[in-house]
C-alpha cells in the first residue's frame, strides 16, 4: 500500500514539476475525448425535443386494424374485437373506431358546398378513446353512455377542425354532417401519436349507425369497427401486437395489421448516427494522435531525465518501479485529460444547445468512458517510454570517473 | 546492520570485466580481487583508463562482472537477477557522485528521501530521516531548498544526506570533491572523516592524490589490475 502511494507521489510529483510539458501531454486527451462528447451531446440535443416527446407519449400504443384481405376494400373487424383485444393478458386498454367514408362535413348549411371538396375524417368512437390514447379535452366532454343509449347526434371534434370552423372553447355549437346537425360537445386535444385525429369529427356508434352507416357495417345491430387502439404493458409491445392479430381475428393473424404508434417518432427521434459516427471517428482519431503525442513527449521525457533514472536506480529503485512511475504518470494525464474533455465537451454542448434552441442531451454513460477511453490510450502511449526508461542502465547515464 | 567483523562487507574474487565479443573484447579490469572490510577508509586511485570507473560499477552492483564473483555482505550478487540486486545495492550501498545528481524538482528533504522510497514508509517518517541525515551533514536548515538553490557543496552534503539516510554498511564516493572548491572539498572530505565506523566502510575512488591520501587504505590501479593495495597507520589529512 505505501509503496504505491509512493509510486503515486513520485508519479503526480513529475507531472507537477514540468507543468509545460504535462499540459502538452493533456492536449490529446483532452481535444479527443472533448470532441467525442460534444458530438455525441451536440447530436443528440438536436434531437432532444422529439426524444423528451417520445418519453412523454409512451411507447405502448398500438394500433391494430382491419387489412384489405378480411373483407375486401371496406375491410372490417369483427363486431366484438374491442372483447378480444382485452383478452390478451399484456393489453391494458382497448378503444374502437370506425373510419367512415364520404361524409360530408361543414360548419352550417351555406358553407356546405365549400367543404364538398374538403375531406373531413369523420369516426364512430366508443367511450374509451381519449383515456387509451392518453388525450385531454380542451372543452366540454367525450361521447358517453348517454349519446350511446340515446342515439344523439353528439360530436367531438379536434383542436385542429375546432380551429378551422371557428368554434372558441364552452361556444354552443353544431356542425353539418352530410346535412344533419350534429351538436359539438367537447373539443379534443392535439393527439400527437395520431394526428389525423385533430382535424376529426368523432360521433356515437348509435349516431353513426342510424345516420351513415349500411347494413354491411352492420352485424347483429352491432357496427363493425375497423380499428382499435391498444395500450400494452410497457416493454412488451412486440408481444403484444402478434398475440392481437390472433386473438382479434381467431381465423388467422393475416387479416389484422398491427403498428406501433410511437415507431414513427422515435425514428424522427433517433439522432443523426452517421453524422454522429463520422464526428466521433474524428475524435478518436484526434484522441489516437493525441495517444502517439503522448509516446512522443514521453520519450522525449525519457531522454531527459535519464540522470534522474539513473540515481534512482543506483538508490535501489528497481526497472519495475522505474516503469511504474511512467505508467503512473501515463495513468494520471489519461484521468486529468479525459475529466477535462468530458468537461470542454459539455461545455461546446452547452453553448451549441444555447445558440440553436435545442434541449441538452448528455448520456451520462459518456462522462466515465470519455475519461476510461483517455486512460487506455494514455496508458498504451505510456507503455513504450516506460520500457525504455525501466531498460536504461544506470552506468549509461551516471557518467562515472 | 550488524555484520560479522570478519567477514568482509564486499568481495571481489577474481572479477574480470570486458566490453565487447571476441577477439574485439577489451578488458577493464582483469582478475581482480579485493575484501571491503568493516571500518575500512579506502581510496582507488589510478590514471586515467586504469579501470577506477569499471571498478566503482561493479562495487556498487551497478554492473555484473563478465568473469567471477562479488559476494556483498555474503552474498553474490553476480547471480542474483536486476530486482534482487537492486535491492542489495539500495540497502547496503550509499553513493555521492562528483555531478551530485540530485534530481533538480525536488527540494534537498525529498532528495533524500529519495533513497527511501518503496520501503514501506509513511511519508512522515521518511521526510524526519530525511531530516536527520541532512542534520548530520549540518544542513536540515535548508531542507525545503531545491538544488539549483544550494551551492555545490551544499548540494553536495545534500547527495551525502542521500546515501546516509539507508544506514549502509559502504558509501562509495565518486569523485566527490572533483566538482568542487578547495574549501568546499575540504569540508565534505571532513564529512567523510567523520562518518567512519567499524561498522561502515568508506570507498572513494578519485585521481586526487589529496582525496586518495585522506585514507587509511590506499589501492593503486593500472591497466586494469591492483598494483597496489596498502594501510597506513595514520591517515594524513
Amino acid at each position: 500500500m505505501n509503496r504505491m502511494r509512493d509510486l503515486i507521489s513520485v508519479a503526480v510529483a513529475g507531472l507537477f514539476a514540468r507543468k509545460m510539458r504535462t499540459a502538452l501531454l493533456l492536449l490529446g486527451p483532452v481535444i479527443g475525448v472533448a470532441a467525442i462528447v460534444a458530438a455525441v451531446g451536440l447530436t443528440d440535443s438536436a434531437k432532444g425535443d422529439l426524444k423528451r416527446k417520445v418519453d412523454e407519449l409512451g411507447t405502448n400504443l398500438i394500433e391494430a386494424s382491419a387489412a384489405s384481405s378480411f373483407g375486401g376494400e371496406d375491410a372490417k373487424l369483427p363486431k366484438d374485437a374491442a372483447e378480444r383485444a382485452l383478452t390478451v393478458t399484456t393489453a391494458e386498454s382497448v378503444s374502437s373506431v370506425l373510419e367512415m367514408q364520404n361524409i360530408i362535413v361543414s360548419p352550417y348549411e351555406e358553407a356546405t358546398e365549400n367543404f364538398e371538396t374538403v375531406p373531413v375524417p369523420v369516426l364512430a368512437a366508443d367511450t374509451a378513446l381519449p383515456n387509451v390514447l392518453e388525450v385531454d379535452m380542451i372543452a366540454g366532454r367525450w361521447l358517453n353512455e348517454f349519446d350511446e343509449g340515446a342515439r344523439s347526434r353528439s360530436a367531438v371534434i379536434g383542436i385542429g377542425l375546432a380551429r378551422e370552423f371557428n368554434v372558441l372553447p364552452g361556444e354552443i355549437r353544431s356542425l353539418l354532417l352530410n346535412g344533419l346537425e350534429y351538436s359539438v360537445v367537447g373539443i379534443m386535444d392535439n393527439v400527437e401519436l395520431e394526428p389525423g385525429f385533430d382535424t376529426a369529427v368523432f360521433v356515437s356508434y348509435a349516431a353513426a349507425s342510424d345516420d351513415f352507416l349500411d347494413d354491411a357495417a352492420i352485424e347483429d345491430d352491432v357496427v363493425l369497427p375497423n380499428k382499435l387502439y391498444v395500450r400494452s404493458v410497457e416493454g412488451r409491445e412486440d408481444d403484444t401486437s402478434e398475440a392481437l392479430k390472433v386473438a382479434i381475428n381467431l381465423g388467422g393473424p393475416d387479416e389484422v395489421q398491427t403498428e406501433l404508434k410511437s415507431e414513427a417518432l422515435e425514428l424522427a427521434a433517433q439522432s443523426d448516427r452517421q453524422l454522429q459516427l463520422i464526428v466521433v471517428s474524428m475524435g478518436l482519431l484526434a484522441i489516437i494522435v493525441g495517444g502517439i503525442g503522448i509516446a512522443n513527449v514521453m520519450s522525449i521525457s525519457v531522454i531527459q531525465r535519464s540522470g534522474e533514472i539513473g540515481i534512482r536506480r543506483a538508490l535501489g529503485h528497481t526497472r519495475s518501479t522505474i516503469a511504474g512511475q511512467f505508467i503512473l504518470e501515463a495513468i494520471a494525464v489519461g484521468f486529468l485529460g479525459g475529466l477535462l474533455g468530458v468537461a470542454v465537451g459539455v461545455a461546446a454542448i452547452g453553448v451549441g444547445v444555447w445558440f440553436a434552441g435545442w434541449v441538452f442531451t448528455l448520456q451520462p454513460m459518456l462522462v466515465p468512458l470519455g475519461v476510461l477511453l483517455a486512460m487506455v490510450i494514455s496508458v498504451v502511449a505510456g507503455l513504450y517510454p516506460a520500457a525504455r526508461a525501466a531498460r536504461l542502465e544506470p552506468l549509461e547515464t551516471l557518467r562515472l570517473g | 546492520m550488524v555484520v560479522d567483523p570478519v567477514e568482509p562487507l564486499l568481495e571481489l574474487i577474481d572479477v574480470t570485466r570486458s566490453y565487447g565479443h571476441g577477439d574485439a573484447a577489451v578488458a577493464a579490469l582483469r582478475q581482480v580481487s579485493l575484501r571491503i572490510m568493516p571500518g575500512d577508509f579506502m581510496s582507488i586511485m589510478g590514471p586515467s583508463g586504469s579501470g577506477k570507473s569499471t571498478m566503482l560499477g561493479l562495487l556498487g552492483c551497478l554492473d555484473v562482472p563478465t568473469e567471477g564473483v562479488i559476494k556483498v555482505g555474503g552474498i553474490d550478487v553476480t547471480s542474483l537477477p536486476d530486482n534482487e540486486r537492486s535491492r542489495v545495492r539500495g540497502d547496503r550501498i550509499g553513493f555521492v557522485f562528483q555531478q551530485f545528481h540530485l534530481i533538480p524538482h525536488l527540494d534537498a528533504a525529498s532528495n533524500v528521501g529519495t533513497a527511501l522510497l518503496y520501503r514501506g514508509l509513511r511519508a512522515k517518517e521518511r521526510h524526519e530521516r530525511a531530516l536527520a541525515a541532512l542534520d548530520q551533514v549540518g544542513l536540515s536548515h535548508r531542507h525545503d531548498h531545491r538544488p539549483v538553490q544550494l551551492s555545490g557543496g551544499e548540494q553536495q552534503r545534500v547527495a551525502l544526506a542521500r546515501a546516509l539516510v539507508t544506514q549502509p554498511s559502504i558509501v562509495l564516493g565518486d569523485e566527490p570533491t572533483g566538482a568542487l572548491d578547495s574549501r568546499n572539498a575540504e569540508h565534505v572530505m571532513e564529512l567523510f572523516a567523520s562518518l567512519q565506523s567499524p561498522e561502515r566502510a568508506i570507498v572513494l575512488v578519485t585521481h586526487d592524490p589529496n582525496v586518495g591520501a585522506a585514507a587509511r587504505r590506499r589501492v593503486r590501479m593500472r591497466d586494469g589490475e591492483i598494483v597496489e593495495d596498502e594501510t597506513v597507520t595514520v591517515a594524513v589529512p
